[in-house]
């Protein structure tokens, strides 16, 4: 419960910051932008609209992530905020997960804003029946923004917020190629492998959580699917944000 | 801020509350200390150079329950290492603490207790309502309930009118007045205040003043730092000095003056060229402000003897006034105390 009033103020917070509404707008513009260049496509315009629609809301977030996620806990120590939270009866685990819950919640908003509006076009295009395909990946982008919010959160309550932004997108590059970096290690020395094997592991595995290719085809994919990347954000989430609460547990706030 | 207290620092008279609800079991002789430290220490160590700098050397410490409390010493001293152990801010290198009969380790222990840190920062995007309704709620208050005692609170601070501004547009001295409304807004039993009386000017700090007399006549213990000694000697039943992370000195203000020998100061007429004699210049000091002169007297029993020399010199006396030192001159006199004691530590037999 006391990490939801954490978790209300962050939302409000960043909700209120110019930024994220800037972000929305940068969003909405693109998918303008993607109907003006669609007769460049040969054809493929719908294909061209729905992918980069969907492109946009992991880019646009991804952007707040790593300028408003990786300060969220560091600015607060920075500017001294977090004095006024902490020395209430508010345990730090709590506290961590409420910055992250907050954030999560405002690019969950920002991703169902952008993915309405690209509902909204594709549909005045006369292909309504993209709505689930839409949906499907809009929710696969949101569990993939939980789950970078998640390692930026722990960089932030760790680090400089420059740093954290470093490792948090080092994370998501990697994050991204963690596929290759297994098949690259199966042709690895046995001593390379296991290390490139652990560092995929520890990589967050975002390809998992990319489905723009299918859903602008308009295909749908399998709740299996949904089900697996669901509980692998959830326990990936969980993971970090455990690791972040035991480090933060002993900080001291000079 | 409204409805200034009538209660003055001599005398600090616990009455029942306002609204008829007792503040029996709040306060009062015999029970636990408010706050209780036993061995309190802390030491930073950089995380490069692995070098260990001294926060605070073993403290212990009772505060009583009901009693404000007055934390002195120069920066540096500790004081501020003190309070955010209390509040869980930093943790200890050594020793225990308990606030209101709770272990601080535990997070439960800071329910009862409300804290304002020196320069205290907000978040700008909110207005002064939501703030104190957010922490107020942190504080385990119901959402309503929490909504009334913010606007309450900030009414009673003097921002009653901004109750919808956001805090980017409020000035140093109305952050202030907010830090201590957050402090109190769910009715703490223990308040710790660091350097609550920085930043304002007289005005407001004749209002926290005032809200700290009305605290202290509701029950509540109040522990604070200061460097604005004046203000410390009207406020608290006790002071501690703390000097380069150690505790020098608890007592009364009462205690700590009546403890010191006393000074007799006889004002003459200003300006005139006099030459004390020798029999008289070890214990006379002369002191001459604007078209008077005062000579004080450190040795009490000399009175006679210095009047009679003023008259055999036809220097008119134009008072003869007992001086009790301030709480400022016992503050320095014992740092100075503390720095020639370290100062002959550290020379070599």
């Amino acid at each position: 419960m006391i990490a939801l009033l954490v978790a209300q103020n962050t939302f409000r917070e960043v909700v209120r910051d110019r930024v994220l509404m800037g972000l929305v707008i940068g969003g909405l513009v693109l998918l303008a932008v993607t109907r003006i260049a669609s007769p460049l496509a040969m054809g493929e315009g719908l294909r061209l609209t729905v992918d980069l629609g969907l492109s946009s809301i992991s880019w646009l977030g991804l952007l707040v992530v790593l300028t408003v996620g990786t300060a969220l806990v560091s600015k607060e120590i920075d500017r001294r905020t977090i004095f006024n939270l902490l020395s209430r009866p508010l345990p730090r685990p709590f506290y961590l997960l409420g910055k992250w819950l907050g954030l999560t919640l405002a690019l969950a908003t920002v991703a169902a804003i952008l993915g309405a509006a690209l509902w909204l076009v594709v549909t005045l295009l006369g292909h309504a029946n993209y709505a689930g395909s839409i949906a499907e990946a809009v929710l696969l982008a949101t569990l993939e923004l939980a789950v970078i919010n998640s390692l930026a959160v722990m960089f932030s309550a760790l680090s400089t917020p420059l740093l954290s932004a470093l490792y948090t997108l080092g994370f998501f590059l990697g994050g991204q190629w963690c596929g290759d970096l297994r098949r690259f290690a199966s042709h690895c020395p046995a001593e390379l492998k296991i290390m490139l094997e652990s560092a995929a592991n520890v990589l967050p595995n975002l390809p998992l959580f990319n489905m723009r290719t299918l859903a602008s085809a308009g295909e749908l994919t399998s709740w299996t699917h949904l089900g697996l990347a669901g509980a692998y954000a959830a326990l990936y989430c969980a993971c970090v944000l455990s690791l972040a609460a035991a480090a933060f547990e002993s900080r001291d706030f000079k | 801020m409204q409805e200034p207290t009538a209660v003055t620092p001599q005398n600090p008279g616990r009455q029942p509350l306002a609204d008829g609800r007792s503040i029996a079991g709040r306060s009062g002789p015999g029970t636990d200390p408010a706050i209780s430290i036993r061995g309190l220490s802390k030491r930073y160590r950089h995380p490069w150079t692995q070098k260990v700098t001294r926060g605070l050397e073993p403290l212990t410490l009772d505060v009583h329950r009901g009693e404000v409390f007055g934390y002195l010493g120069p920066n540096g001293a500790g004081k501020t290492t003190t309070l955010k152990i209390l509040t869980g801010l930093l943790k200890p290198t050594g020793g225990t603490a308990m606030i209101l009969g709770e272990p601080i380790e535990r997070v439960s222990s800071r329910a009862r207790i409300g804290f304002l840190p020196e320069q205290p920062y907000f978040y700008d995007s909110l207005n002064g309502v939501e703030y104190l309704e957010f922490v107020a709620r942190l504080s385990g208050m119901g959402a309503h309930e929490a909504t009334r005692a913010g606007r309450a609170w900030l009414a009673k601070v003097g921002l009653g009118e901004r109750e919808r501004q956001v805090l980017r547009k409020y000035s140093k001295g109305m952050l202030q007045r907010l830090g201590l409304a957050a402090a109190m807004v769910h009715e703490p039993q223990l308040l710790i205040l660091d350097e609550p009386m920085s930043g304002l000017d007289p005005f407001g700090r004749r209002d926290v003043r005032d809200l700290i007399l009305e605290q202290r006549q509701r029950g509540t213990t109040v522990l604070f730092s200061s460097h604005i000694l004046p203000d410390v000697e009207a406020l608290c039943d006790r002071v501690a000095i703390l000097l380069e992370g150690r505790l020098e000195r608890v007592a009364t203000v009462g205690d700590l003056i009546e403890g010191t020998a006393p000074v007799v100061e006889v004002q003459v007429e200003g300006a005139r060229v006099f030459e004390i004699p020798a029999r008289l210049a070890a214990v006379v000091e002369r002191a001459d402000t604007g078209g008077s002169t005062a000579l004080r007297l450190r040795e009490p029993d000399r009175l006679q003897d210095l009047l009679a020399w003023l008259l055999s010199e036809r220097i008119a006396v134009h008072g003869v006034t007992p001086v009790r030192p301030s709480l400022e001159q016992l503050f320095m006199a014992a740092a100075e105390h503390s720095a020639f004691q370290a100062q002959n530590e550290r020379r070599p037999a």
